[in-house]
Parts: C-alpha cells; sequence; structure tokens
C-alpha cells in the first residue's frame, strides 16, 4: 500500500476507534435511536402526509439534526484534543504531512458518522418495515392500496445523509484548521451549516435582478458560492 | 551545512509575536550549533531558555524566523529526515484506550515500517524499554516511568539514526531514570546520535559526550564534557608536582616519604556548578 495511504488510514483507525468510545456518541445515538423509535408514536401528527412518509421524515430530521451536532462537537473534540494532550506534538514529529494527518481525522471521524447513521438506518428499515406489514394487513381489509416500502429508497436517503454530515465534519475540520480554541470552533462550524441550510435564500436573492450594492451582491455571491450546502435529502 | 553532522543549526533565529500589539518576544537568537554523529548531545538551559523551541524547529513542527537546519545532511522538516528520526516529547501523553504494543504499532507504521517487519520492530524496541511484559496492558493504567519508556519505544520502532529525548527522565523515579540511562547507553552502542534535553544534570554529566548550554535563547557554551567541566586554570596534584624539576624533586621528596605519583589530572567541577553558573538569574528574568 502506498506509504501515504497507509498512514493516512491509521490516523483514521485510531480516531475511529477513540470516537467511538466517546460517551457523547453513545448519548447521542441512543437519543436519536428514541427518536426513531418515537416518530412511530407520533404518527397521528402526520398533517394529512402519508403515515409511512410521516415517520420516515420525522426519523431523518432527528439523525440530520442529531447526526449534525455530533459532527460538529466530535469532529471539533477529536482535533483539538490532540493539539492539547499534545499526541499531535507526537504524530507530527514522524514523516506524517499535516494533510495526512488532517484527512486521517476527517475518514476516522465519518466513518463513526457512517455507524451513526447507518445503526439509526437499520433501526428505522425495522420500524418501518414492521408497520408496512401491518398497513398491508388492514389495507387488504379494507379494500384500500397496499403501501409499498422500498429498502434501496431507505438506503440511498442513509447514504445521502451520511454525505451531508460528511460536508459538516469536513466544514469543522477546516475551520479547526485556524481556529485556536474548541469554543470558537464550534461557533463557528455552527454558524456554516445554518448558513449552508439557508443558502437557498442567499441564491435566489443573487438571481434577483436587483439595485443592490456591490458590497451586498459580493456577500451573497459569496454566501452561495463558497459557503457549502449540504446536499438536501 | 556539515554532511558528518548529525544536526547542522546556523544562525537560528525565532521571533514569537505575543499579544495584541504582537510584541516580539525573541526564543532563539542566531544559534549555531554542529551535533556529530554517534555521540550522545545534552542540550541543557534554563526554563525559558529556547531549548523546547529548538527542537521543534529541529523537527520541523514550527518555522524558524531566520536561518538554517539539517539533519543528517537533509533539510529539516522533510519526510525523509523525519523518517531518520525519533522523537520522545516532554510528558508525553498517548490514547489511553491503545494497549503499549498497539500503540508502537501505530507509529511503527506512521515511520514508515514495512507490515511484514512491523512485528519484529515492534517486540525489538519493547524489548530495549524493557516494556514487553507491561506490552498488552492499556496505556491507562501505567505509571510515569512506564510511560516515559513506551513512549522510548515508540520513537525508536522504526530503528532511526537519530534519536531526540525531550525530558525524557522528568517526574521518574530514580530507578526508572537509572533505566532510561541504561537504554541510552545501549542505543549509543548501536550508533546511534541521541539528543538529550535534560534538567537532571547528573545525569547529562554521566550518559553524555558532549553538551552545549542556552541561555535566553543563545548558546553560552558547547564542548565535550570532559573539556568543559576540566578547570584548566588549577591543577590537582593527586600525588607530585607540576613541573618536571619540581615533579622530580616531589617525586624525590615524595619517594623519601614512601609516596609515588600516579597520576597528574586536571580537577573537575561537577556539571551542576557549571550550569548554575552560566545561567545565574536567568529563571528570575
Amino acid at each position: 500500500m502506498n506509504a501515504r495511504l497507509t498512514r493516512t488510514s491509521w490516523i483514521a483507525r485510531i480516531t475511529f476507534l477513540e470516537a467511538i468510545r466517546q460517551r457523547f456518541f453513545a448519548f447521542l445515538l441512543v437519543l436519536s435511536a428514541v427518536m426513531v423509535v418515537s416518530s412511530v408514536s407520533l404518527r397521528f401528527m402526520d398533517f394529512g402526509h402519508s403515515e409511512l412518509k410521516f415517520v420516515a421524515d420525522f426519523a431523518f430530521g432527528g439523525m440530520f439534526l442529531f447526526g449534525s451536532v455530533l459532527a460538529l462537537v466530535m469532529t471539533a473534540q477529536l482535533f483539538f484534543a490532540e493539539i492539547e494532550n499534545r499526541t499531535a506534538l507526537t504524530l507530527l514529529a514522524k514523516p506524517l504531512s499535516r494533510t495526512e494527518f488532517l484527512l486521517g481525522k476527517f475518514l476516522g471521524t465519518w466513518a463513526v458518522l457512517g455507524v451513526f447513521v447507518f445503526s439509526l438506518a437499520f433501526l428505522q428499515g425495522v420500524i418501518l418495515w414492521s408497520r408496512t406489514q401491518e398497513l398491508i394487513v388492514l389495507a387488504a381489509e379494507t379494500g384500500r392500496v397496499a403501501p409499498d416500502f422500498s429498502v434501496s429508497g431507505l438506503a440511498s436517503f442513509a447514504v445521502l445523509q451520511w454525505l451531508r454530515l460528511g460536508v459538516v465534519a469536513a466544514m469543522v475540520l477546516m475551520v479547526s484548521a485556524v481556529a485556536r480554541t474548541f469554543l470558537f470552533t464550534v461557533i463557528v462550524g455552527a454558524m456554516a451549516i445554518v448558513a449552508g441550510q439557508l443558502q437557498w435564500l442567499a441564491q435566489e436573492a443573487l438571481l434577483k435582478p436587483s439595485d443592490a450594492s456591490v458590497v451586498t451582491k459580493s456577500l451573497l455571491w459569496i454566501s452561495s458560492r463558497v459557503i457549502p450546502q449540504p446536499p438536501a435529502v | 551545512m556539515s554532511t558528518s553532522s548529525a544536526i547542522s543549526v546556523q544562525g537560528l533565529t525565532k521571533d514569537f509575536r505575543v499579544g495584541l500589539r504582537g510584541i516580539k518576544l525573541r526564543a532563539v537568537d542566531n544559534l549555531s550549533l554542529e551535533i556529530p554523529r554517534g555521540q550522545v548531545f545534552g542540550l541543557l538551559g534554563p526554563n525559558g531558555c529556547g531549548k523546547s523551541t529548538t527542537l521543534k524547529i529541529v523537527l520541523g513542527l514550527i518555522p524558524a524566523t531566520s536561518g538554517s537546519i539539517s539533519i543528517l545532511g537533509s533539510p529539516s522538516a522533510t519526510s525523509e529526515a523525519r523518517q531518520r528520526t525519533g522523537f520522545l516529547p516532554e510528558a508525553p501523553y498517548f490514547h489511553k484506550f491503545l494497549t503499549g504494543r498497539e500503540l508502537v504499532q501505530y507509529c511503527a507504521r506512521l515511520s514508515g515500517v514495512p507490515a511484514e517487519k512491523v512485528g519484529e520492530a515492534v517486540e525489538g524496541s519493547l524489548e530495549l524499554a524493557a516494556m514487553t511484559e507491561a506490552a498488552n496492558r492499556p496505556i491507562g493504567t501505567y505509571s510515569k516511568g512506564m510511560l516515559q519508556r513506551i513512549g522510548l519505544a515508540q520513537a525508536i520502532v522504526h530503528d532511526p539514526e537519530l534519536v531526540i529525548l525531550d525530558e525524557p527522565t522528568a517526574g521518574v523515579d530514580p530507578v526508572g531514570s537509572a533505566a532510561i540511562g541504561r537504554m541510552i547507553n545501549a542505543m549509543r552502542a548501536k550508533g546511534k546520535t541521541i539528543v538529550l534535553c535534560s534538567h537532571l544534570l547528573g545525569q547529562v554529566e554521566q550518559v553524555c559526550d558532549r553538551v552545549a548550554i542556552m541561555d535566553r535563547g543563545r548558546l553560552v557554551l558547547e564542548g565535550r564534557v570532559d573539556e568543559v567541566l576540566a578547570q584548566r586554570d588549577r591543577h590537582v596534584i593527586t600525588v607530585a608536582d607540576l613541573t618536571p624539576q619540581a615533579r622530580q624533586a616531589a617525586e624525590a621528596a615524595l619517594a623519601a616519604h614512601g609516596a609515588t605519583v600516579t597520576s597528574i589530572t586536571h580537577p573537575r567541577r561537577s556539571l551542576e556548578d557549571l550550569f548554575r553558573e552560566l545561567v545565574t538569574g536567568s529563571r528570575d528574568a
């Protein structure tokens, strides 16, 4: 294996092992799992949408919310722990470039986010499948059209969520690389997530013909082009 | 830049900007130093004298303001130079969930040891560091001395030509400190160059071939331990005299009293005394 790849994969491996042991990860995983499970109980609030869609939307919403918090805090924490504990000093004195170190950190964090997303997606799949079976029986009794549940569709959504959280983790890591404190990184990272979520507003404003000042247009351009937008699910 | 030197430092200066107004703080001031290969070199100085900053610059962890550094003939901060260098930082901290063996394996792979040679390299370095028995225990259960020894094992696992040890005996009891001293001697016997930063002057005096003393970012003394500790303006007459005539007269006189001249040597002061004399007052600066 290429030496650079080997070093990067070892940094990723140790980062993954460190992150997966964190209580914060376990706490958010359990919290999100409770939210996914509770989505069935809250299906009466479906606001006219189909029941299965509401359950899926609710669960994916929770997955993104808690996943974003996890990506934000965990990425910053894993990075600054290396600096504050001075393990980075030991590692960077080896033939390891800063790029390899950051890439390894990202891949390790992203792998943990993958465990988070796919564990919840599996749980969600079990819930959706069992509820679908109940609805199929109910539809046969009442003569309605039976609902359909697509495993591949759920898997696609889970992959997109994972990519989305990967973008969040990458943004936070980029901020970490230039920031001096954990708190600053978390605040700027959170602002970047919010800005990314609201990016469509900047895009619309930029595309509309207006007599806005050059400064305003420049800010809109930066908001719509530079700040990464996590892919929508 | 000398290719026969393990480390060659030429005109190294490092300034830090502190505070909002960016006041310049000079940590290292025009330092030039040649560390020969195959020797144990002690870098001494009071806290804040620029030792650790110098080591960090040598390892490429922070950039120099000016000056040039080469490691084993290659420019420092390059992958080639780091591949041939091992480093034990002061008060090392490692991931507590890893076992000692896992940590050394991890560092071996980061240092470019091929997969098929990792097992042999890991066992060899664990043995040298006397950590074989405790290698399967999590690092979180290690004592301070064991942490230093596993730190040493990770520093030498890739068989580097140059080993830099920053305070390897800090907080370690005398027994553990003596064990680390033996490891340094074992590495010297293998032809390694060792740079040792330490406050334990007695140990430095015992294990080092050469020493350099820094104060306020400047080099104030460098040379062989024997040379710098010898007080050449004085003589210790162990049995006899200085001049040949006086010696002859003294030998005759001593012989008349049944004494014999066995050696004439220079008196020595301790490294600790020399250190205190050179850096007086800098601690309070």
